[in-house]
């Protein structure tokens, strides 16, 4: 999400975050209700045009979709092995309306709008005791903020076992990886400490 | 600035980090040397109350820093590792979080984000992404996150180490243009050459609290 913001002033940029997140999660519910191909087809047209409000030019706004779109046409490859024809159409359709939409909202709403909304989406929750819903915001931004730099962790001690002529094997990767990452996640926590995020609240 | 450590030790088990201190701190900038383990960090986390005194007390401005509640955000953390102090992955997003959490209204969180990046002529990282700055645009962004937030007193824990020349030139220029009182842990030794007042700290005492020349030849003693 943190590089797919597109700066612009469209009928999706106006319209509210909350009613983006919400409308996405019920159309979620909603296109696994109907099975009927003509119905699901429509709904991915209508998808398409809200993606395409976006304003992205059409060699970006595909080139956005190229990997989730390969992941869905295995999916509907795999159902048209095992399941009749019918299905792998179904599937095809509902998850790549939902991939239109949700590209959209992403599109269209920045880190700060989405972890806000989140938490105020949250907010009732509070009230039961086991939820802080400022953390949950607070976990997502973490979550935006260093899934890149473990990426980069997991390159540079893959390097690190060339370099040394070691081959790469999951075991080997992955305990460094974990270390590293829980010796930085005590830092992170020392930092959101030192900076009064987590106090203030409490 | 007034930090007065009354007593303040910290061990872990039978490890000692900080021996029993008793000190006043004020003035503008003080330096902090030692060699590794010599419990500068310590310190220095006792000032922010990051880390909570086995014994004494340490108070800043009058508040005891072991009182979470009482502790105001007097005092600014810069960690050694400043892509661990960004928590958001866009810059702008990062400095104003620490704003919204303590509850300014979006305009006056709008007009104290733009501020402090032109303090420092670093309008240019507002949009950027924090993975992808430099070491020394990534020193810049977390002293803007912190001192957004008004700190009286800025606590610096390396803040030239794995800088290049550069960046390192950067870095102490804004050091010696900061308004705010600061306290520099660092083992460099130019960065702090100039300051009016350097503690050493060997093996969790405090073994130099002088002009910076002296605390500086002494640890070149205790080094040799």
């Amino acid at each position: 999400m943190q590089s797919l913001y597109v700066e612009g002033n469209s009928a999706m940029h106006r319209l509210s975050p909350r009613v983006k997140l919400l409308s996405l999660a019920i159309f979620s519910v909603v296109l696994f209700i109907s099975t009927d191909i003509a119905l699901l087809s429509i709904a991915m047209l209508l998808a398409a045009v809200v993606y395409g409000i976006v304003g992205l030019p059409l060699r970006d706004a595909l080139r956005r979709l190229r990997p989730v779109f390969l992941t869905i046409a295995v999916v509907a490859f795999f159902n048209l092995i095992f399941n009749p024809w019918h299905d792998a159409v179904v599937t095809l359709l509902r998850l790549t309306t939902l991939m239109l939409l949700a590209a959209a909202v992403t599109a269209t709403t920045t880190i700060t709008q989405f972890i806000d909304e989140v938490t105020a989406l949250a907010r009732p929750l509070e009230r039961t005791g086991w939820v802080q819903p400022d953390d949950i915001g607070l976990s997502l931004g973490l979550v935006l903020r260093f899934v890149p730099e473990v990426i980069d962790r997991y390159q540079a001690i893959r390097e690190a076992h060339r370099a040394r002529g070691l081959k790469v094997r999951p075991t080997t990767v992955l305990a460094p990886l974990i270390i590293l990452t829980l010796r930085d996640a005590d830092n992170i926590a020392a930092a959101i400490d030192a900076r009064r995020i987590r106090r203030h609240v409490s | 600035m007034d930090i007065r450590f009354e007593g303040a030790g910290v061990s872990f088990g039978a490890r000692v980090a900080l021996e029993p201190l008793t000190l006043g701190i004020s003035g503008k900038r003080i330096g902090v040397i030692g060699l590794n383990g010599s419990g500068k960090t310590t310190f220095a986390r006792l000032i922010n109350g990051l880390t909570k005194p086995s014994v004494g007390r340490v108070t800043v401005n009058g508040r005891d820093m072991a009182d979470e509640k009482a502790a105001a955000p007097d005092v600014g953390f810069i960690f050694q590792s400043p892509q661990n102090q960004i928590i958001l992955p866009i810059v702008r997003d990062d400095i104003a979080f620490g704003l919204k959490r303590r509850g300014f209204t979006k305009t006056e969180i709008e007009a104290k984000v733009d501020g402090v990046l032109a303090r420092f002529g670093a309008q240019a990282l507002a949009d950027r992404r924090a993975h992808e700055l430099s070491g020394g645009e990534l020193q810049v962004a977390a002293l803007c996150s912190v001192l957004a937030t008004g700190p009286s007193i800025l606590i610096l824990d390396e803040p030239t180490n794995q800088l290049d020349l550069k960046n390192r030139a950067l870095v102490e220029k804004i050091i010696t243009g900061l308004p705010e009182s600061a306290i520099v842990i660092t083992h460099d030794l130019d960065l702090v050459a100039d300051f009016e007042r350097v503690l050493l700290f060997h093996e969790g005492r405090l073994a130099a609290d002088a002009p910076a020349a002296e605390a500086i030849a002494r640890y070149r003693e205790i080094a040799a």
